[in-house]
């Protein structure tokens, strides 16, 4: 267990932990900083979950996972059961339902606030740069990392560490029965970085092993990628 | 003077002083009381609003004891037990609330028993009665006062019985044997023994009691934010340190002001788990402090704590490497209570796992109550669920279909998607023994017994029987049977063009006589 885990300031704590986020994939998704991971069409939040669940190194600790009831009436709420695709040992959930978007925003502050968390997730509807440069001002002062799950409407500057712009791709090829989906695939473009700006523009088109539980780069589909150099492949370090 | 439409025609329900100078009194037929007095003025009476009246003045009362019930349709009954010593002695106690009610004109009686107290209060504009004094007390007080009814009171009359006292002497059994049925006899009875102490009457307080409450009485009224919350929190450390001296916490705290206008205005909060910190309930009122309406002045604040239960207490860890686990329960809930005084009840959820196949009855979202959920019973290998659920199955219009697989195309909210690949189906049957609802039994005396239920016929001893059940159950209706159950469920998991999987299930099977042909619909979203 990492002493990281109790960020309370009255708590003791045995090393100072202010290692910047290195700059491979994922810039430090889910373990620095506040993240934005935003849809590329309508209807890609399950995409959204999916990534954001499997390429976050998380803390141990629960995750908050604030939602807006608009946005769960587009597309449901997420289902604890489904984790288990994802990760090895799905974390513990909180849910906080809310309404308003200003409630949802106060909501994420309160519970970065309140350092009882490891991560906080919010869908929220598209935030401003006030809103994002706040939620990252508390993010590193209590040092709890968050992920917006945003729609694709939300462009313009942010406050965030990094904006990831992720679609889902038709699955790998099933092994063992063709005509069946396989291990799920997406695209993920870097869109903004603060901490690797030279990354920018990146796409990262990611297969997730469904035995494993591991995600990979998978090269053969990156022929649309809109930057035209190859991805680097020693700038990528992989989850095992 | 105030009237009432009863089974004969109108009649007075209520008459004020002036009227009962007059000659008329409560029940008298309106026509009477006409004749009596010309001048009469009369309205309808409202008892819905009297009671509505009366249960406002109750919580207002609240302020002397947290014990206040209301006594037949007029009445309200403070149980004082334990709370005369705080106004200096039951007579002060009596004399504050009878001033604090002087605006009512209302008439206020003490006594050891409630049916004594009740029966000072409408006969005798007496005072105070002392435990072992009430056969005293009661003696020449009319029998209309020990809360009779009509033909009781009737009967007594006729008896020549008016006063409580020439009750004392008659032998129980014969006074019983002179009503017309027991009933009358024994509610005359246990009125009696009520009200002298001999029989116990409890009372239904008007709101639940709480375990545990501190009143602050202020004063002057006061009427800022500033002082509520200076009053609260002299409140809540005296509340708290009670409920650190019983090493209990509470999981409600009620905040009552009560206003010089006789209104009470409240607000509460919950927590998650039990606690007794100050600071954290402060800070929960300080969010709903603002619905508290100070009116003209608040002159008493209460807070009560209600849900109390022990508390486990313990040292905090001094680092994360030595916490247990890696979440800190007490902080975890002090973020949900901030959240749920905030947001509202309900808002902050946790999944529960119950041991279903129906994916919804699996995972279902509960308000936290301070535990986290257990971790979730054991994968079937192979299963897979979806990462998001819709709250209910979307219908969807399936253009390409084939009979026993998943559908080739189909639109859903109105935008036409095409299946590339598709893997299925998992097969979910309904839990039948959730729908209990028999089978319409035959109508033939043989099927009504339901005969084939039995476990063992011989075919050619029950030859008849076997005929008998064989043609009930070819004249059953069956699609009135079979229609109420639900359906199957096929769930498929698809993936279209643009790489979107989706979770489909097709609901019912062809032909299982369940309803028409399959319906189609999407439960959830693939990451």
């Amino acid at each position: 267990m990492e002493s990281a885990t109790i960020l309370r300031p009255d708590v003791f704590r045995l090393r100072e932990e202010s290692v910047p986020a290195p700059a491979v994939f994922p810039l430090g998704l889910g373990q620095q900083g506040v993240h934005e991971v935003c849809e590329t069409h309508f209807g890609d939040l399950a995409a959204l979950c999916g990534f954001a669940l499997s390429a976050a190194q998380l803390r141990p600790g629960t995750v908050a996972w604030i939602s807006q009831r608009a946005l769960g009436l587009d597309h449901g709420r997420v289902f604890q059961s489904g984790f288990g695709a994802l990760r090895h040992s799905p974390p513990d959930l909180l849910h906080i339902r809310t309404t308003k978007q200003v409630e949802a925003l106060w909501a994420l502050e309160e519970a970065l606030r309140s350092t009882a968390v490891g991560l906080v997730v919010a869908e929220i509807e598209p935030v401003d740069f006030t809103a994002s440069r706040r939620l990252t001002l508390a993010s590193s002062r209590h040092g709890v990392p968050a992920i917006l799950l945003l729609p694709y409407s939300s462009e313009g500057s942010t406050a965030a560490a990094a904006r990831w712009r992720v679609s889902p791709r038709p699955s790998a090829p099933n092994r063992f029965d063709p005509r069946a989906p396989g291990n799920p695939r997406w695209r993920a473009v870097l869109e903004r970085s603060r901490t690797a700006p030279y990354m920018a523009g990146r796409a990262f088109d990611l297969e997730l092993d469904d035995e494993t539980l591991s995600l990979s780069v998978v090269s053969g589909l990156a022929v649309d990628s809109p930057d035209a150099s190859p991805v680097p492949s020693p700038a990528i370090s992989l989850r095992a | 003077m105030l009237v009432e439409t009863g089974a004969h025609g109108l009649r007075v329900a209520s008459a004020n002083r002036a009227a009962q100078a007059e000659g008329v009194s409560d029940g008298l037929r309106f026509t009477d009381a006409k004749a009596r007095c010309p001048a009469l003025v009369s309205e309808d009476i409202d008892r819905a609003g009297d009671a509505r009246a009366l249960a406002d003045l109750g919580h207002w009362m609240i302020r002397f004891s947290p014990h206040v019930a209301v006594d037949g349709l007029d009445g309200l009954m403070i149980e004082t037990t334990g709370c005369a010593h705080l106004y200096g002695g039951e007579p002060a106690m009596l004399e504050r609330v009878e001033m604090l009610l002087r605006r009512h004109d209302i008439p206020v009686r003490m006594a050891s028993t409630p049916g004594a107290a009740s029966a000072l209060a409408r006969a005798k504009p007496g005072t105070c009665l002392k435990p072992g004094t009430e056969m005293a007390g009661l003696r020449d007080l009319p029998v209309s006062a020990l809360r009779l009814s009509e033909a009781a009171r009737l009967l007594l009359r006729r008896f020549g019985l008016g006063r409580i006292g020439q009750l004392y002497g008659i032998e129980r059994g014969s006074l019983a044997r002179r009503f017309r049925s027991a009933e009358m006899a024994d509610a005359v009875l246990l009125r009696l023994d009520q009200a002298l102490g001999r029989r116990v009457e409890p009372l239904s307080p008007l709101r639940p009691v709480p375990a545990h409450a501190v009143r602050l009485a202020c004063p002057e009224p006061i009427g800022t934010r500033e002082a509520i919350e200076l009053g609260l929190e002299r409140l809540a450390h005296t509340l708290c340190d009670d409920l650190a001296n019983r090493g209990e916490g509470a999981r409600g705290f009620t905040l009552l002001a009560f206003r010089s206008d006789g209104e009470v205005s409240g607000t509460e909060i919950t927590l998650a788990r039990p606690g007794r910190s100050v600071k954290h309930v402060l800070r929960l009122f300080r969010e709903k402090i603002d619905r508290i309406d100070p009116g003209f002045g608040v002159d008493c604040l209460v807070l009560e704590a209600h849900r109390t239960g022990p508390m486990e207490t313990g040292a905090t860890a001094l680092s994360g490497d030595l916490a247990p686990s890696d979440t800190d329960p007490v902080m975890l809930a002090a973020l949900a209570d901030r959240i749920t005084a905030k947001l509202g009840e309900g808002s902050v959820c946790v999944t529960r796992f119950a041991q279903s196949h129906l994916p919804e009855r699996a995972d279902r979202l509960q308000a936290f109550d301070g535990a986290l959920p257990e971790p979730q019973l054991e994968t079937v290998p192979g299963r897979v669920r979806p990462i998001r659920l819709l709250s209910c199955p979307e219908p969807i219009e399936v253009l390409a279909e084939v009979p026993e697989g998943p559908p080739q195309r189909f639109i859903w909210r109105r935008v036409a998607r095409r299946v590339t690949r598709a893997d299925g189906p998992e097969r979910i049957s309904p839990e039948w023994w959730r729908h209990t609802s028999a089978p319409e039994t035959a109508t033939t005396p043989q099927g009504s017994r339901r005969k084939w239920l039995a476990p063992k016929l011989d075919p050619r001893a029950d030859a008849d029987l076997i005929q008998t059940i064989k043609s009930d159950l070819e004249m059953m209706p069956e699609t009135v049977c079979l229609k109420t159950l639900p359906r199957a469920r096929d769930y498929y998991r698809v993936e279209d063009e643009e790489g979107r999987r989706y979770w489909l299930f097709r609901k019912g099977l062809y032909g299982d006589g369940r309803g028409g042909p399959p319906e189609w619909y999407v439960h959830g979203l693939f990451s």
